[in-house]
């Protein structure tokens, strides 16, 4: 179990920032994910913490202790690829007894911990097969196998459910969790998949374009995002962010298709902005269909595009004007049709205002 | 131990481990590549000095050592044939097996890729076995045939009699490397351009050509730089001097002035290689990859 | 999948019809002509009539293919140890050796230009014209003034002359072929090294293996297939190579004399035996019949490959395998 922390750590290669400026504090046993698209740096960062990418500027620490020169076999780190990387021509005790025999263990005690480590993860009964005999799961347990049996102080994962179908994955989701918290080892994941990362985390850490968005407990990067990249990468459907302009004078955002009224609270807030151009932030799930008997004014109207039964949701598409669409999300069985036009309410507890120039959260 | 003592020991083996990699490379790779060096920086050195050098430095610059590009060379009383007959010699050699090579092999590799015939297989296995067996070990016989077709010692026939030969020798390899090109040609290409309203002629013309263009470029410079440094063919073949190409015009120089005018016989060396290297330099990425795919030489 | 081409089945006869024609006339012919010239008594004294047609003056005999399977010339076995002694020698470093060197240049180099700049120094002995190649490695062997002939002296290693003093001759013969071949394998086994999926390497970093475990444990065994196709092609190729032996040894004017050194010195191999009996003293018929082995065995190999390895993976040298 170690803390691991980076502290402004870059990684350059040539002109290209893959990773810029990161700094992230891992506690004993947590399990934080680095989530964001292809590219953002998530997997340059986990093979700067194996040992494998020398970083170019910053410092990497096991507990207080700095690592950055150390090379990966000294680091006592277990990695799982994204394509498990076992090794073709071993059989699958020979692939996880691979780095205790380096370790130079007696026999009977590497025996012995193959053996365990493999009834853990159930591959006991696989031991004298070879990778290409084994299904996409057995090969991803295989490699996790061979990550945990020198019980590192450092458990990395580098999408390792990407491969699998899409049944597996979720089953696996919760295995790996269920894992973590029983060997209580200090776990890095990374994934472009937002709901694995959601699902499984202590914290998330959203990256994007080498830099990170932000760090925070599932919870909060879900219901306090803050900025519009966050605020759009996490959801599905993602955030509504509908383009407005404020207006000082009346404490209002000029929307297309309505005008919203913030409450006097806000003014000051609004003052820090850089720009008048706001976005309006709100979730599908949190956008409220009004019916015309319920009596209730609806901040805005819509008409219906598009309508998608997915079977626990019916997710909407619906024009708020010419230019600007949003989706909701309603329950099942209610009736829409398109060309309807719908009443919509945005709850204030649910809006989130973000800096059109900036993107940072506001409110 | 606490960590950090542990991590200090980590790193100070880790820079043993790179000062052991370094070791072991100096002494398998470069070590014994000196005499490669040696070699060329000698032979261009000494392609230039006035004097048999003890080392790679020319010593007392000079061009005098080229003089058999316009003048005449004479060893006692012996008068060396001009070095220019000989180049087009070697041209004619190479450009001749290449054209032939790039042709034969064009035609076969398309078959053997992309035509549907029967005995294919046992087909594309006989190339490769010729591509691999030895062909130098024919040359006796080589010898007999050519003299029975009446081609031996009729100097210029005889010199593209062996031309003919030299590209027989290599139209196996030709044929292999064609049909890996055409093999990297996908379907759909072709396909794409017959939906868009093309003749399967036109197709073959706009599409595939340029695209095959690379590897009948290879093939030909693979063929050209073969008949370029054909020595043993035409050493054996050719008794007459008039149609000696570079290879054995040198291999005599070699014999007589060995003692005498190092200089010169490294000026004429060079001036042979030079279109070796200018080629594989140039080509360098190319022909790595073709040689992958199939591989002629001596040993 | 091929598209059914319109003439169907004549088509691609037609384009084989010229690489076939040459096949037949250059490759078929002479071996069946070699077995033939084996069983005559045709030298440069009756050639003639045999190319006239005129079978009057050539007789059959068996007595070449004696001399030469049953070692009724008593150079033979000498011939034949010094070949053995040279394909081992030189196989040993295009198959071993090479491999030792690809894992250093394309392994254990990071650097990517002076992996290439390593990788064209190995290279250009191969790309050199033979004739020049042969000349300096005379140039550097010249007794006292070559520059490699010096800096072996100064290892204590002097001999009156590379070229003539046996065994120093017969390592020169290994030297200068071994250079060359050097570069076959390690064309082969830098490009199967580079095949190996990155990954592969750096979870066994992970796990803890140091680069020269790495070498041992993960490159060295995923290249069992390579280095057997370059073992068995180098082996084919070398039982018939003679070219750098005839130019370094041989240097001269052609005829007699100058393929005498090769004799002393120790490094007459089978088919250069073969080309001195045909061209130096004009025993085409004897000659034939030396060359006849090297055919058969050449052949056999061919054949035992082709069985043992299978066509498929023989078109793929750099293939790794588990």
């Amino acid at each position: 179990m170690v803390r691991v922390k980076l502290d402004h750590v870059s990684k350059y290669f040539g002109r290209v920032r893959a990773v810029d400026d990161i700094y992230l504090e891992v506690n004993h046993g947590e399990f934080v994910t680095l989530l964001g698209p292809s590219g953002c740096g998530k997997t340059t960062t986990l093979l700067m913490i194996a040992g494998i990418y020398k970083p170019t500027k910053g410092r990497i620490y096991f507990d207080d202790v700095d690592v950055t020169d150390l090379p990966p076999k000294d680091r006592n780190v277990g990695m799982v690829f994204q394509s498990y990387a076992l090794y073709p021509h071993m059989t699958v005790y020979e692939n996880i007894a691979f780095p205790l025999r380096i370790k130079k263990l007696p026999k009977n005690e590497i025996d012995r911990k193959v053996r365990e480590v493999a009834k853990l993860l159930k591959i006991d009964h696989l031991l004298d097969r070879r990778p290409a005999q084994l299904s996409g799961g057995q090969q991803q347990r295989v490699a996790l196998a061979r990550a945990l049996v020198k019980e590192p102080d450092v458990l990395l994962l580098d999408e390792p459910l990407s491969n699998l179908d899409a049944l597996l994955r979720v089953y696996m989701r919760a295995e790996l969790k269920r894992l973590q918290k029983e060997l209580k080892i200090t776990t890095i994941y990374v994934t472009h998949d937002q709901v694995e990362a959601l699902s499984m985390s202590d914290r998330v850490v959203v990256m994007n374009e080498g830099k990170i968005q932000q760090v925070g407990t599932p919870e909060e990067i879900y219901a306090k995002p803050a900025n519009v990249f966050v605020a759009s990468f996490i959801g599905t459907p993602p955030m509504n962010i509908i383009r407005c302009l404020y207006d000082e004078k009346t404490n209002a955002l000029q929307c297309p298709g309505f005008v919203y009224s913030l409450p006097d609270q806000w003014r000051e807030v609004l003052s820090a902005r850089t720009s008048d151009e706001i976005l309006l932030g709100i979730r599908p799930e949190d956008v409220r269909i009004v019916e015309p008997s319920e009596g209730i004014e609806p901040h805005a109207r819509a008409e219906v595009l598009v309508v998608e039964p997915l079977g626990r949701d019916i997710v909407i598409t619906a024009a708020l004007s010419e230019e600007s669409t949003m989706k909701i999300v309603a329950r099942p069985g209610t009736r829409i049709s398109i060309g309807e036009r719908l009443g919509l309410r945005f709850e204030l507890e649910k809006v989130h205002l973000f800096d059109g120039r900036t993107g940072r959260a506001i409110v | 131990m606490d960590r950090s003592t542990l991590y200090t020991r980590a790193r100070r083996r880790a820079l043993l481990e790179k000062l052991l990699k370094a070791v072991v490379v100096i002494v398998v790779a470069v070590i014994p590549a000196i005499p490669i060096w040696l070699m060329y920086a000698g032979l261009v050195a000494q392609a230039f000095s006035s004097r048999v050098t003890l080392g790679i430095i020319p010593v007392g610059f000079t061009i005098r050592n080229w003089r058999f590009l316009w003048s005449e060379i004479t060893m006692g009383l012996t008068k060396y044939p001009s070095i220019w007959p000989m180049l087009l010699n070697s041209l004619y050699l190479a450009l001749g097996t290449a054209l032939i090579v790039s042709l034969i092999a064009g035609l076969a590799g398309y078959a053997l890729s992309r035509m549907e015939f029967r005995g294919r297989t046992p087909m594309m296995q006989f190339i490769l076995a010729l591509h691999a067996f030895p062909s130098v070990v024919l040359l006796i016989a080589l010898f007999v045939l050519l003299n029975k077709l009446g081609l031996y010692g009729k100097g210029f026939i005889t010199l593209t009699g062996v031309m003919i030969i030299e590209a027989a020798l290599q139209i196996p390899m030709g044929a292999w490397i064609m049909k890996g090109f055409f093999d990297s040609i996908p379907w759909d290409v072709e396909w794409a351009a017959l939906v868009d309203g093309c003749s399967r002629f036109t197709a073959w013309r706009k599409v595939i050509l340029p695209l095959v263009l690379p590897g009948f470029a290879a093939v030909a410079l693979f063929a050209f730089l073969a008949g370029w440094a054909e020595f043993i063919l035409v050493f054996t073949f050719i008794s007459n001097q008039r149609w000696y190409p570079l290879s054995v015009y040198i291999y005599n120089l070699i014999g007589e002035f060995k003692y005498v005018d190092w200089g010169m016989l490294a000026a004429a060396s060079l001036f042979y290689a030079i279109p070796t290297i200018v080629f594989f330099a140039l080509s360098q990425k190319l022909l790595l990859r073709i040689y992958v795919g199939g591989l002629k030489g001596v040993a | 999948m091929r598209l059914p081409t319109p003439r169907g089945r004549v088509l691609p006869w037609l384009f084989l019809a010229p690489l076939l024609a040459f096949v037949a006339l250059f490759w078929i012919t002479p071996v069946g002509l070699t077995v033939y010239l084996s069983l005559t008594n045709i030298t440069f004294k009756n050639l003639v009539y045999f190319i006239r047609g005129d079978f009057s003056k050539i007789s059959l005999t068996l007595q070449n293919l004696a001399n030469v399977f049953l070692g009724k010339d008593p150079f033979i076995l000498g011939v034949t140890e010094i070949t053995v002694l040279y394909v081992c020698s030189v196989l040993a470093i295009n198959a071993f050796y090479s491999l030792i060197l690809s894992i250093a240049i394309a392994f254990f180099v990071k650097n990517e230009a002076l992996s290439t700049f390593l990788r064209i120094t190995w290279l250009l002995p191969r790309i050199t014209p033979s004739v020049v190649y042969g000349l300096m490695w005379l140039w550097l062997m010249t007794p006292g003034t070559g520059p490699l002939y010096q800096l072996f002296s100064l290892l204590g290693i002097h001999p009156l002359s590379w070229l003539l003093c046996r065994p120093y001759s017969q390592l020169l013969m290994i030297m200068i072929n071994g250079y060359v071949g050097v570069s076959f394998g390690m064309i082969i086994y830098t490009a199967a090294i580079k095949s190996i999926p990155k990954d592969l390497i750096n979870a066994a970093r992970v796990d803890g293996a140091s680069d020269f475990y790495i070498a041992r444990k993960i490159i060295f065994p995923l290249l069992k297939w390579p280095m057997l196709f370059v073992i068995s092609w180098q082996t084919l190729s070398l039982i018939a190579s003679y070219e750098y032996i005839l130019i370094v040894w041989g240097g001269g004017a052609p005829g007699t004399e100058s393929v005498g050194v090769a004799w002393s010195a120790g490094v007459m191999v089978f088919p250069l035996y073969a080309w001195f009996q045909a061209f130096a003293l004009g025993n085409y018929a004897y000659g034939a019949a030396i060359s006849l082995p090297i055919v058969i065995m050449g052949i056999g190999l061919l054949m035992f490959y082709f069985k043992v390895f299978g066509f498929q993976r023989l078109m793929q040298p750099t293939r790794i395998e588990v």
